[in-house]
């Protein structure tokens, strides 16, 4: 079980990586295609959908390493016991959340499917099918919030709680695996 | 339906606010409950179906696409060794300066900053060499990390600047128009920085050793000339988006393609360092994105409570000169630039700010130059600036020596926000230039 979300994370994470290099591919293709006369239909709603499915699906794997943000000044102020407590309660409040958000999106999507919606583009495709990246994503989310819930109520630490850099080094080397600013 | 007074209403939910961020609740989600919040207490429409769509429609977006493209090109280009080749190149050129190598920091950041889009990456890869090097001559270490801290901010304010694609995204305004908007205040901070170098230097001559000994003009050539490649990509993108050849997007693209391009050259492109930079620019994306969809949450949610219209109404009450209100808002700034992150703070911010400016008629392409420049005082305030943290591990020392060693430049900061309110031209030239207004 334990190996199999990871992968599942991973893997969605990949995914995200590979909607990141569609979207390179998209662009360079439309803007070298531009000056022989080649076109892909409706090239910007792709872009805008491979966006949406990149930006969800990596969040489950973006939340494992502890790399969506949050203001720590309070919470790593705390340590044992107290700490626990904190964490429990921002995961429960985070969870609670997600799961109201994630049940709207899938939803949505569902709608999107039962109505038969397509997109207002040059190419009529149906909705639902680039919604599913972003509840997809969502889903995802959830599940990773509750497993990591469950991980830190038996009594472990966080695991997007990272241990403090060895080196000068790996600091850096961090810092630019997505350090916000 | 309740019905609170607008200003019960508003206080209610910025003490929620603090109190739910306080708890260490990740931002996004914050927000998002924020949003909630002042929907279940202000209307009856259906919460739940306008959380799914206005986040679907903020994130399904084709401007939003130069995000990633940017955050790519740079962590592509942080794998490069082009910050030995900086060191290297730039060094032999300003020898002759009062100050000698520590505008190696200022200006290798200046160059680094036109190719990526982060601060504390940029930090982090000009210190990685200058930092050891500097030591190793003797330079006193106050103004070599100091120089360094306020300089790598530069990352912020010149394009490509991932703050300034969140500020636009969520300011609704070009996102070309502000990173052109960038490109002269950037280099009036780092005439600033330079001058300040020169004068502490010239009042210092005892704490900068003496020049390394001289090179012929050819060897300095040879020494530059690895920097030729990366200066070639920084013009290029200057002048695909001062004449308007590409979108941002398209811009991002071939940004990507000329860091690709300079990395193989290098030889630093490989399999492993390729997939690395694509997971890294992924996950800085998604967690940019999630906190911009909760923003998209609240945004749409504020326009429900009809607290936006209310600030807008009051600000037209106080007859505020826009100078006025840019001098309080410097002030809420700072503060908050002490306690959270520049992106977030931007994103925070912008439900209640933007009504106001609009009403005190301040162009929103100056407003976005003025407040990356706050987000880049946030970078070397204490106790929370992420360049503190950088330069914290990489020189061993404890946050409030460097943050102390940062503050002139903060000043300088400070100075360069003074400089373009009374100025407004140097933010508005090139923007003017390339999208005449009607």
């Amino acid at each position: 079980m334990r190996i199999f979300l990871d992968r599942l994370y991973l893997y969605a994470g990949y995914a995200a990586g590979a909607f990141l290099v569609l979207i390179f591919g998209i662009m360079m293709f439309m803007s070298v295609g531009r000056q022989f006369g080649l076109n892909i239909p409706a090239g910007d709603d792709f872009a805008s959908w491979c966006m949406a499915a990149m930006a969800f699906l990596g969040l489950a794997h973006t939340f494992k390493r502890g790399e969506i943000i949050r203001v720590g000044m309070l919470i790593e102020r705390a340590t044992g016991r107290k700490r626990w407590a904190l964490e429990i309660i921002a995961l429960g409040i985070s969870t609670a959340f997600t799961l109201y958000f994630c049940w709207y999106a899938v939803s949505m999507t569902y709608d999107s499917y039962r109505f038969n919606d397509m997109a207002q583009g040059v190419l009529s495709v149906p909705l639902w099918i680039p919604q599913l990246g972003y509840c997809g994503g969502l889903v995802l989310l959830a599940i990773a919030l509750i497993d990591e819930m469950i991980h830190v109520l038996k009594g472990n630490k966080p695991t997007y709680e990272k241990e403090p850099p060895s080196s000068p080094d790996e600091f850096v080397e961090r810092i630019a695996a997505g350090g916000g600013g | 339906m309740h019905d609170f007074g607008l200003l019960n209403l508003s206080l209610i939910l910025l003490a929620f606010m603090v109190f739910i961020l306080s708890t260490g609740v990740w931002i996004a989600v914050g927000l998002g409950i924020v949003g909630l919040i002042a929907m279940l207490l202000t209307t009856s429409v259906p919460v739940g179906a306008v959380l799914a769509t206005s986040v679907w429609s903020a994130s399904a977006s084709w401007t939003l696409a130069a995000l990633p493209l940017f955050i790519w090109m740079g962590e592509i280009l942080f794998r490069t060794r082009l910050s030995e080749e900086m060191f290297r190149g730039l060094a032999p050129w300003l020898q002759w300066l009062p100050g000698r190598l520590v505008h190696v920091n200022v200006i290798g950041c200046g160059i680094f900053a036109a190719v990526s889009g982060s601060s504390a990456a940029t930090c982090a890869t000009i210190g990685k060499i200058a930092l050891p090097e500097l030591e190793k001559r003797g330079y006193d270490k106050d103004i070599s990390l100091g120089s360094l801290a306020g300089s790598g901010t530069l990352g912020l304010l010149i394009p490509p600047s991932i703050p300034m694609v969140v500020y636009a995204v969520t300011a609704n305004v070009s996102v070309l128009q502000v990173f052109l908007a960038g490109f002269l205040p950037g280099l009036l901070v780092i005439v600033l920085y330079s001058g300040y170098i020169i004068g502490w230097s010239l009042l210092n001559p005892s704490k900068i050793p003496p020049r390394d000994p001289p090179m012929s003009f050819r060897k300095k050539l040879a020494a530059s000339t690895k920097l030729i490649p990366c200066l070639l990509l920084i013009l290029g993108v200057f002048f695909a988006l001062v004449f308007g050849f590409a979108t941002a997007t398209e811009c991002a693209a071939w940004g990507v393609s000329g860091a690709l391009l300079l990395a193989w050259w290098s030889g630093t492109l490989n399999r492993k360092t390729f997939f690395e930079s694509v997971m890294s620019a992924t996950r800085l994306t998604c967690m940019i994105m999630l906190i911009l969809g909760g923003a998209a949450y609240t945004t749409a949610a504020m326009a429900y409570t009809g607290i936006p219209a209310g600030l807008a109404e009051w600000v037209k009450g106080q007859h505020l000169t826009p100078g006025m209100l840019a001098l309080y808002l410097s002030i809420m700034y700072i503060i908050l630039g002490c306690l959270i992150d520049g992106i977030s703070m931007i994103v925070l911010t912008m439900v209640i700010v933007l009504p106001m400016i609009q009403q005190a008629g301040i162009d929103l392409i100056w407003f976005g130059v003025y407040l990356i420049i706050h987000v880049e005082m946030a970078q070397i305030t204490p106790p929370v600036g992420f360049n503190l943290f950088v330069l914290q591990n990489m020189s061993g020392r404890d946050t409030f020596a460097v943050a102390r060693a940062a503050f002139p430049f903060f000043l300088l900061l400070i100075a360069a926000v003074f400089i373009i309110t009374e100025f407004p031209q140097i933010v508005l030239v090139l923007p003017h230039m390339a999208f005449p207004p009607s």
